[in-house]
């Protein structure tokens, strides 16, 4: 029992993440109707901007170095909007497919050409000591990297449901043209939707770098991948939806680690995902027709 | 007197084959016309076009007078005061009652107005007032075109561009939903509507536009068009 509850943390950690990169997919492909496969490396930017900025200046601790990933990634993801996504749009999703994945695939080897291809030591902004809650024991990092991921999903759930901007997102996404005959200005609310996913993956890429003490060039893939499953699993109808699922896939990984092998973990989600696909091709949750 | 709206010569189509061709029509303030024509006509090409949703090939679409409407995006028409109730109700079917017509009043800046007239919606509609919880997607079609009317009427519009509103409605509802057109064009609110049911639209219009293959083949007043051996054959069934 011991195992399963201590699986169980880890899972609802690393899931926290991937629901995080998952909501930006789901966010951008349901208001924008864009598969963003810049997304992951917009993460692997935010990671590289907390670095440098929690190595700059490490007496200003955890949140500046938030800041800066946050605002790193923003700034690439709205650079991203307007110059890729925004002259795309309402052509074949395909265009801005190839597009974002050009994007990222410039992110990741630019980055590795400054860098360097192989991991970089991460500032240590968060003491590595265990905390003990009952029978499970967790780290202060991994404590913090949920705490983050949390706030961002409650965030972003408070977003589309309590705000009139996040009611006219899932207006967007539901009806487009509807939404643009009733006053909304649609390219607007797409700029900030994709500045909004990609500061929400930078804040979560710095609590990971954080947590494993380590950025890497290429970290996007691991992260897009799984997050692309979250959303696909969910499907785009609701964003707790992906939300849910993410956490679920990280909980399941754990626990295939925990009770079967570490080498089956990355199989899982495969796994989930060409069951959900056969049996429920729209999703878990449904999907929006496209 | 300038028309509040005014269609001249609008051509639109869809590639190369053309859907509206060379429309002109104007509807003065507090007016009720109606565009009559069969499905593929081009009656909701008009409204897309007029409300920015679909380019125009040409011609000038003019609001009070003032600007090209053809020049302006969607949400921007929508500030001059022109709401929409679409074909088939095409409301945020995951979002609730109230959040409907809560982004019916987006443009307005005036939130505690627009939360005046929802208000005054849900007493109009006392069952929406019951289900304002519910999300659209659960309401009866009766229900959810009271949405659809009260969503673009808490947008407090000068002209309302109604689609259809009794498509796919049961007859009694048909006939409250027209008593409510009736309603609200007698609250000084021009409307523009597009339907099928010549019945119920010559009875409240006071002008018709007759629309056969994009082009306007005949228009005049409801009573004249509707004695018109055209439209009783083709849409009132041979009577009158």
């Amino acid at each position: 029992m011991d195992l399963f509850l201590q699986q169980l943390a880890n899972g609802l950690v690393i899931g926290s993440t991937y629901a995080v990169v998952a909501i930006g997919f789901a966010l951008a492909f349901t208001v924008l109707r864009v598969i963003n496969f810049a997304h992951p490396d917009i993460f692997m930017v935010g990671m590289f901007a907390g670095l440098l900025a929690g190595v700059q200046t490490p007496w200003l601790g955890f949140l500046v170095t938030l800041v800066a990933g946050a605002v790193g990634a923003g700034a690439v993801g709205f650079a991203l909007e307007r110059g890729v996504i925004a002259p795309l749009r309402g052509r074949d999703v395909l265009m801005t497919l190839i597009g974002t994945l050009g994007v990222g695939i410039i992110l990741q080897n630019g980055m590795a050409v400054i860098v360097g291809p192989d991991p970089v030591a991460y500032p240590a902004l968060i003491p590595r000591r265990f905390v003990d809650i009952g029978p499970v024991s967790l780290t202060m990092r991994q404590l913090a990297n949920f705490a983050v991921c949390l706030l961002l999903l409650t965030g972003v759930s408070f977003y589309v449901r309590g705000t009139t901007w996040g009611r006219a997102t899932r207006a967007i996404a539901e009806r487009p043209e509807v939404a643009a005959a009733f006053g909304v200005n649609v390219a607007r609310i797409c700029q900030f939707t994709i500045l909004l996913a990609s500061m929400m993956a930078g804040l979560a890429a710095v609590s990971v770098g954080v947590l494993y003490g380590s950025a890497h060039a290429f970290i996007g893939l691991l992260y897009g991948l799984k997050a692309f499953i979250c959303m696909l699993v969910a499907g785009n109808r609701y964003f707790e939806g992906v939300m849910v699922v993410g956490l679920a896939i990280g909980v399941i990984e754990a626990l295939v680690t925990g009770y079967l092998s570490s080498s089956l973990r990355d199989a899982a989600a495969f796994f989930i995902l060409i069951g959900v696909l056969y049996f429920r091709p729209n999703g878990l949750f449904g999907s929006y027709a496209s | 007197m300038s028309a509040l709206l005014a269609i001249e010569d609008l051509s639109v189509s869809y590639g190369v084959v053309p859907a509206v061709r060379n429309v002109s029509l104007e509807i003065e303030k507090g007016e009720l016309r109606v565009i009559l024509g069969a499905n593929g006509a081009g009656k909701t090409t008009i409204l897309k076009a007029l409300l920015g949703l679909l380019r125009a090939k040409s011609g000038r679409i003019a609001f009070e007078g003032g600007q090209d409407l053809l020049q302006l995006k969607p949400h921007e028409i929508h500030r001059l005061g022109i709401a929409w109730v679409p074909e088939g109700r095409q409301l945020w079917n995951t979002l609730t009652v109230l959040d409907n017509l809560r982004l019916g009043g987006f443009g307005d800046m005036d939130k505690a107005a627009v939360e005046r007239r929802i208000k005054e919606m849900l007493e109009r509609f006392p069952r929406l007032g019951e289900r304002r919880h519910q999300v659209a997607g659960s309401l009866s079609g009766g229900e959810q075109q009271m949405v659809a009317i009260a969503r673009a009427l808490v947008a407090a519009p000068k002209l309302l561009l109604m689609d259809e509103p009794s498509l796919g409605l049961a007859p009694l509802v048909v006939r409250d939903v027209f008593a409510l057109v009736e309603e609200i064009n007698g609250m000084g609110i021009s409307i523009l509507m597009v339907e099928q049911n010549a019945h119920q639209a010559l009875r409240v219009a006071s002008w018709v536009y007759l629309l056969e293959n994009g082009e306007i083949v005949e228009s005049g007043p409801a009573r004249e068009i509707g004695s018109k051996e055209r439209v009783r054959e083709v849409f009132l069934g041979g009577h009158a």
